[in-house]
């Protein structure tokens, strides 16, 4: 017999699967398809294993290269490679197991298999090629997410020219790893690497690592990496990657001339794209603009009446947060409860190599290109108490102001717990505080949070400890 | 401290309001938002909360007068704790206007007609200084429509002229200001129009007027408008806050601009939206339409009464009128056997019941009439001029009686986004809502769609009247149990069903008999064939 539901949803990650729990939670008859362990790849292959792998990283850099500061002696320290990835391997069937109890409390029903859309309203279930049953669904919302994106040139072999997902899951540590592309997962694994001892070199494109974020913190983390002995190439083109034994010859091109680099290891980090083949979208003449599904982000409805699309699938800006938030306003919409529309520029977006970085809103190039008049604050952590006293004085908090509202247009955080400071901005942006808000709330001494409060005062020539 | 309680703007077209009751008289003490006062615009009927705790020492407005919003209608002392917020400072800080002893009133150019969206000042009748009666013309205007004289508002004194004569202003925007009672403006003395001008400039800046008396030599104590919005606890971001400082947007005109941000907050788009709008003089989106003011007179006699009508029922007189003299009206009726939704409707009202919602057939009828909309989306359209403005959105009018005589149309936001207990709970709302006067404009304005329910009071079927600028009504009649022929295995029998009639109003300039009838056919058949495991 067919089953009926309100909404079927395909795809278990950080999209779906939050979306599933909040329609289980507005009493809608729910159904969450997905051949894998829930989670998608944020809690499997992304967010949850990687942090756990760069903890280890962040304790054994401490240990190695600070503990002297702090009066501590360590003898004969070492690590285990292959304990450190089972760690990590176990924190994420942990969580997603977590996952699938919430899925179950919220009365939301879970189908193990490959879905297939077969109209707006029915999708089929496959195990292998075998059809196993059919469901039928008012509403269906797609949210399959992405996947690292390939470049012919550079022919990823899962061996030894790798992806995110191999990198983090490598049966040895390898000797050298050349890291092609330096957004977040490319300088987070070129820092995890690095702390281990493998040595890394990384190739970026653009003028810049982690080229979207604002210049200056992007030239302070180069400074760092450098200074651990990472080599990096920007404004660099790779042309090619070959494998010949146990080596990746990479071939870039660096201010016209040719050099070749070699390596144990090439990770290729130069993207995502939406997965949108094989389940059929194109015969629903579902409508896909560059490798992700085109929707109307008023309601993340697709070109199809009743057939939604939420996540990585939709394309940028590809993170767990992003597709959590738009499930949930997809959700809501379809219950009708008219939700407030997600805020595209008020999205935080995270890196935890060490020094961390974390930014909200536009960055000092972007606001200038704009048009706006700017007013800007800035605050090193050296100035910090709080810093100092834990030894973690690099970096700085930097916000940028519209001279003639006062809005806060973006903040950029380099440094220890960078990530976690950010939360303070989001709010402060989505509530359209301005500076004063942010210097007249009283923040508690010692915190590297008065940082924060610091840079604000700091835009209008009110900071106290600079 | 005393408080002023002002008139206040209960929307962006509404220019005056009529107090209609008050629930306080001078001498009694309030507390913060506790109703004082009851107000009817040409909009909706509302009560407006006192701003504080205090002791109202004067009222200046009497029960049925009419006056313009801003105007002060009362005063309040709050215990004479004078202390003045942060808050109210920063007020101070913006004077768009300066006080000069009595109430400043802000005159705009006048709407001349729906489609006027600006007029030219052809001639100022007075000069900044000058006394103006009420009603007395000060200046006239050139439209695209019309040429027209304005008169004044209210009496009292020129004291600003914001723009000269041969200027074409937006309609809605300030030309002058006039101050209501207390002293006149003195210009800077012997100075000549230029400089007067360039005087007035400055003091908007900040400084402040030089007053006299007529007889000139005393100068009387200048007070600063310190005016509070008394209409809501609405709450402002700083940025906003920011944004209306610089573009000199007052609290009192911040109140009349809708939010859209998180829990309906004025957002920064929201606001930079509307100063855009009123750059370009784009229209208002609500619209006015001006009930006589004349003064009401009652006369009793032994065989007759005579009853002023009130702001509403005005209201509903001068739609009714305007529906007839604009659309022309056809009325089609269809049976509907409602035997699946009555069914539903007694297995099911006491669980409903316990989440809150009153099971009723209407939410079950707008349901389907929703659905009728999607289907034939010229039912869910306009007219303007030879144009049809199909709405891709359906705001689902419910016609409300409102004690005593009086009717008012609120309607649901984007109804087709609503199941049934979604539209069961927003019918609840928005006519407990229109029975205690707490409706906003918002509620009234941008209609598509709309649906009268007579069957309440047992009437079988009826006419409607279209709500304008829609193109159909849809009238519920009651359901009664009646026996009807049906076809059971090929054979006709008698059977007892509760029916209820359906009748489509639609204005034929637009929507001729087929698709009239089509509609009300699919209406009908959503309804016999409602799938209830969708509820």
């Amino acid at each position: 017999m067919q089953k009926s539901y309100d909404i079927a949803i395909l795809g278990g990650g950080p999209g779906g699967y939050v979306a599933a729990i909040r329609a289980g939670q507005l009493g809608l008859k729910t159904v969450l398809i997905d051949k894998d362990n829930l989670g998608g790849i944020c809690l499997n292959w992304g967010c949850i294993p990687t942090k756990s792998l760069l903890k280890n990283a962040e304790m054994y850099d401490a240990m190695k290269n600070h503990s002297a500061d702090f009066g501590i002696s360590v003898q004969s320290l070492s690590f285990d490679f292959g304990k450190i990835i089972k760690r990590s391997r176990d924190i994420s069937d942990r969580i997603t197991k977590n996952v699938e109890l919430l899925i179950k409390k919220n009365k939301v029903d879970r189908i193990r298999g490959f879905g297939k859309l077969v109209s707006k309203n029915q999708i089929d279930i496959f195990d292998g090629d075998k059809k196993t049953e059919s469901i039928n669904a008012e509403k269906i919302i797609i949210a399959t997410g992405a996947r690292p994106k390939t470049f012919p040139s550079i022919p990823v072999d899962h061996k030894n020219v790798i992806t995110s997902t191999e990198a983090m899951n490598l049966p040895a540590q390898p000797k050298d790893l050349i890291v092609i592309g330096a957004g977040a997962i490319g300088v987070e694994f070129a820092y995890f690497y690095d702390v281990l001892g493998t040595k890394v070199t990384i190739i970026e494109m653009l003028e810049n690592i982690l080229p979207i974020e604002d210049k200056e913190i992007s030239e302070t983390l180069e400074k760092s990496f450098k200074k651990r002995g990472i080599d990096i190439y920007t404004s660099t083109k790779v042309e090619k990657a070959e494998v010949k034994g146990n080596q990746v010859f990479v071939t870039i091109e660096k201010d016209g001339k040719k050099v070749e680099l070699k390596a144990e290891k090439v990770l290729s980090a130069i993207g995502v794209t939406g997965n949108v083949e094989g389940f059929g979208l194109e015969e629903l003449g579902i409508e896909i603009e560059k490798g992700h599904i085109k929707v109307d982000k008023q309601n993340y409805q697709t070109n199809v009446s009743g057939v939604y699309a939420v996540g990585d699938v939709i394309g940028a800006p590809w993170l767990a947060h992003v597709a959590s938030a738009e499930g949930i306003h997809c959700v809501e919409t379809i219950k009708g409860l008219n939700p407030h529309p997600v805020d595209y520029s008020s999205i935080p977006g995270c890196t935890y190599c060490q020094p961390q970085v974390a930014s909200i809103g536009l960055t000092e190039k972007k606001a200038r290109d704009a048009g706006y008049e700017l007013k800007i604050g800035k605050f090193p952590f050296m100035a910090s108490g709080k810093a100092f006293a834990a030894g973690e004085r690099d970096g700085f908090v930097k916000i940028i102001f519209d001279a003639k509202y006062g809005e806060l247009l973006g903040a950029h955080i380099i440094g220890n717990e960078a990530t976690e400071l950010i939360a303070e901005i989001g709010i402060a942006k989505s509530m359209e505080a301005t500076y004063e808000a942010i210097v007249k709330t009283v923040h508690a001494h010692p915190t590297l949070s008065e940082s924060i409060m610091e840079a604000a005062a700091n835009a209008y020539g009110e900071s106290i400890h600079i | 401290m005393k408080v002023e309680i002002v008139m206040p703007q209960m929307g962006e077209s509404i220019t005056e309001g009529t107090l209609i009751k008050w629930h306080k008289k001078k001498g009694d003490a309030v507390k913060k938002d506790e109703i004082i006062y009851e107000i009817s615009t040409d909009k909706v009927d509302t009560e407006i909360p006192s701003p504080e705790n205090g002791v109202l020492v004067d009222i200046k407005v009497f029960e049925q007068e009419t006056v313009k919003v801003g105007t002060v209608v009362a005063v309040l002392e709050t215990n004479g704790e004078a202390k003045i917020s942060s808050a109210e400072k920063k007020e101070e800080e913006i004077p768009s206007t300066t006080q000069v002893g009595g109430e400043i009133i802000d005159i705009p150019m006048p709407k001349m007609g729906e489609s006027v969206m600006e007029g030219t000042i052809i001639k100022w009748h007075k000069k900044v200084g000058d006394k103006v009666g009420r009603d007395e013309i000060i200046f006239e205007i050139s439209t695209d429509k019309v040429d027209t004289e304005v008169p004044s508002p209210v009496e009292g004194t020129l004291v600003e002229i914001l723009h000269q004569e041969n200027e074409t202003v937006a309609v809605g925007v300030s030309v002058a200001k006039i101050s209501t009672s207390g002293g006149i403006v003195k210009p800077k003395p012997e100075v000549g129009k230029d400089q007067e001008l360039a005087s007035l400039d400055a003091s908007r800046s900040g400084q402040d007027y030089e007053p006299a008396s007529p007889s000139g030599g005393q100068v009387h104590e200048l007070k600063v408008k310190t005016q509070r919005p008394v209409a809501s606890n609405r709450f402002y971001s700083p940025l906003v806050l920011n944004i209306a400082r610089t573009e000199g947007i007052s609290m009192s005109e911040l109140e009349t601009i809708p939010g859209n941000g998180i829990g309906g907050r004025l957002s920064k788009n929201d606001l930079l939206s509307y100063i855009q709008r009123n750059k370009t003089g784009a229209p208002a989106i609500t619209k006015s339409e001006k009930i006589s003011g004349e003064p009401r007179k009652i006369v009793s006699g032994q065989r007759s009464e005579i009853i002023p009508m009130d702001n509403n029922r005005q209201r509903v007189m001068h739609h009714m009128l305007n529906s007839r003299d604009t659309s022309v009206h056809v009325t089609a009726v269809i049976e509907v056997d409602m035997t699946r939704i009555h069914n539903f409707i007694e297995k099911n009202r006491e669980a409903f019941a316990a989440e809150g919602i009153k099971l009723t057939y209407m939410p079950f009828v707008s349901f389907a009439a929703i659905k009728g909309l999607k289907e034939f989306h010229l039912m869910n359209a306009s007219i303007d001029g030879n144009s049809i403005v199909l709405k891709k959105y359906i705001n689902l009018g419910i016609a409300v009686a409102v004690e005593p005589n009086g009717l008012i149309v609120p309607n649901i936001k984007n109804a087709d986004e609503k199941n049934i207990r979604g539209l069961a709970k927003s019918i609840a709302d928005i006519s407990n809502r229109a029975r205690t006067k707490k409706l906003v404009p918002d509620d009234v304005a941008d209609g598509t769609f709309s649906i009268t329910n007579y069957g309440v009071f047992g009437s079988l079927f009826g006419t409607p009247i279209i709500n304008q600028p829609e193109v159909a009504i849809l009238g519920v009649g009651t359901v009664t149990k009646k026996p009807v022929v049906i076809e059971v295995n090929g054979a006709d029998s008698l059977s007892i069903r509760p029916m209820m009639y359906l009748s489509l109003s639609h204005d034929h300039r637009l929507v001729d008999g087929m698709l009239g009838g089509k509609f009300l056919k699919f209406v009908k058949e959503v309804l016999e064939n409602f799938d209830t495991s969708l509820v």
